[in-house]
């Protein structure tokens, strides 16, 4: 790897210290208050050294934030993959779904959250829960569309070879809806981490987003970005974890773009 | 009269569709004897929104316009500075340079979780809604757009070159016409974001707002105000849906058969 395919890549994480660089600066010099924006070292600090407030136990919630992401994640990607096969097993089926799926998602899904709220009470579950509602409908519909632009000519192909409809679904039309698969599932790594963080804003006494909403209670800032930083740690950490799935299972779509 | 037929044809299914729904909700209700706190029957909700006296208990006329008012606000912002945005970034590579990294990364992040923020800088209410709402539907109607104003055919620019077409030219009679697909999908992506972020800054912090409303209903099991409320959100939401794809009829007159749906 040579520096001129090496710069593009370094680009993103250049952006990101360059933001956290003036963002301290502008702190240090405006002498903002602290309960106003915190500087990012003063931030990470809270994260590191040891608390004398027992309230913040990142280890707990760290621990709590991350299963919820990984365990929505993981069934969202299985139950929505596989209820798309199913529905595109039959065309007619395909056809009536599709829509409704459309319509669904344009629905904003997560004001739900407060009646999951009442139907599953607090915690994991819960915020499992929401987080699956919330991601749910943009795998299906990506896997449904993918399933479904297949060229003509191929399929007309394999008919002529009688292949049998298992043998179109396994050699032909899920290999071919892997790039649409891949799309939902990097929508689907961001929708999780929103829908887990806004059920633990709205309920729970775990995890990230309890700490940033209870120190957003007492203007307590630092743990706030402390808390946002390691949350957009996941979120991004877990699209990059899909972009490689997708380098590894496509390599013939190298050279594709980027979402 | 051909007309009229054609959107009743086009109605017709889709309103069936619905009573059929809250006939299979309702007889769901009796059948299986669910307590109005987990599920509320259809009856109730109705009732929630349209008697006298529950409409003054929940004080419908405020909570919807200040959820409608929020909504507005920040998709009207979207729009407008999103696509300023977008031009000038088209426009200047110096722009480009600065801006498109920073949008790349923010876009990626999971930004609602900054609601908390927005309620220490801008206090409870209004502004901090309308603000978390941008936050969250700005940045794929930039991100649209922006590719939009790029994907103009090579050749068709090589040509208005040849018979020295201005910069501004270039921008009103092709970039632009050209970016609309992607700018009308862009905001109905938005259209739906900016109503996920008015709520969820609503749940946050407020006191009024239909966001409010499910919270405050949801502390008391009080479930028939969180389903209306819901259905009105939901009517919110695709009514700005609809009206963009109403724009898009509008202004691209040669795009109606092609109908330019994006999967987000």
């Amino acid at each position: 790897m040579n520096l001129a395919t090496l710069a593009p890549r370094l680009k993103t994480p250049a952006v990101i210290v360059a933001l956290l660089a003036i963002w301290q600066a502008a702190v240090v010099l405006l002498k903002v208050p602290e309960f106003i924006l915190p500087s990012p070292l003063s931030a990470l600090e809270h994260l590191f050294l040891p608390q004398p407030d027992a309230n913040y136990n990142w280890g707990v919630h760290i621990r709590a934030t991350l299963l919820e992401i990984g365990i929505a994640f993981v069934v969202t990607s299985v139950v929505g993959i596989a209820i798309a096969i199913g529905l595109a097993w039959s065309d007619a089926v395909r056809r009536l779904s599709m829509p409704l799926f459309v319509f669904v998602n344009s629905l904003p899904i997560i004001a739900i959250a407060p009646i999951i709220l009442l139907w599953s009470g607090y915690g994991l579950a819960t915020n499992i829960l929401i987080a699956f509602l919330v991601s749910f409908f943009p795998v299906v519909i990506n896997t449904l569309a993918g399933l479904s632009a297949i060229d003509d000519d191929l399929l007309d192909l394999v008919n002529y070879l009688h292949a049998t409809k298992m043998q179109v679904f396994v050699k032909l039309r899920i290999p071919n809806s892997l790039p649409y698969i891949f799309t939902g599932l990097k929508i689907c790594s961001t929708m999780c981490v929103v829908g887990a963080i806004v059920g633990e804003f709205i309920a729970s006494d775990k995890g990230l987003g309890y700490i940033i909403i209870n120190s957003q209670y007492t203007m307590d800032s630092p743990p706030i970005y402390a808390g946002l930083m390691l949350v957009s740690l996941f979120g991004v950490s877990l699209f990059a974890l899909v972009g490689l799935a997708e380098r590894i299972l496509m390599p013939w779509a190298r050279k594709g773009v980027e979402a | 009269m051909k007309r009229a037929a054609r959107v009743a044809k086009a109605v017709l299914p889709k309103l069936l569709y619905a009573v059929a729904l809250i006939a299979l909700w309702h007889g769901a209700i009796v059948a299986f004897g669910v307590k109005e706190f987990v599920v509320p029957s259809p009856l109730a909700v109705f009732e929630a929104l349209f008697s006298p006296a529950k409409a003054a208990q929940y004080a419908w006329s405020t909570h919807i316009l200040t959820t409608l008012g929020e909504i507005l606000v920040s998709f009207v912002f979207t729009a407008v500075f999103g696509f300023a945005l977008s031009v000038l970034i088209c426009w200047s590579s110096i722009a480009r340079s600065i801006a498109m990294p920073i949008i790349a990364v923010l876009n990626s992040l999971p930004k609602i979780a900054l609601a908390p923020l927005f309620l220490i800088w801008l206090g409870y209410g209004f502004a901090a809604n309308v603000t978390i709402a941008i936050l969250v539907a700005f940045f794929p109607v930039v991100l649209n757009t922006t590719t939009g104003l790029d994907a103009v055919d090579e050749d068709l620019l090589d040509l208005v070159r040849y018979l020295h077409a201005s910069k501004l030219q270039v921008f009103l009679k092709i970039r632009i016409p050209m970016s609309l697909p992607y700018v009308l999908s862009g905001l109905k992506i938005s259209a739906t974001l900016s109503v996920v972020g008015a709520i969820v800054g609503e749940f946050v912090a407020s006191s009024e707002g239909l966001g409010f409303l499910i919270k405050d209903s949801q502390a008391m099991m009080n479930t028939p105000p969180m389903f209306a409320s819901l259905i009105l959100i939901s009517a919110i939401g695709l009514g700005l849906f609809a009206s963009i794809a109403v724009v898009e009829r509008v202004f691209m007159p040669w795009n109606r058969a092609a109908e330019a749906g994006s999967a987000r």
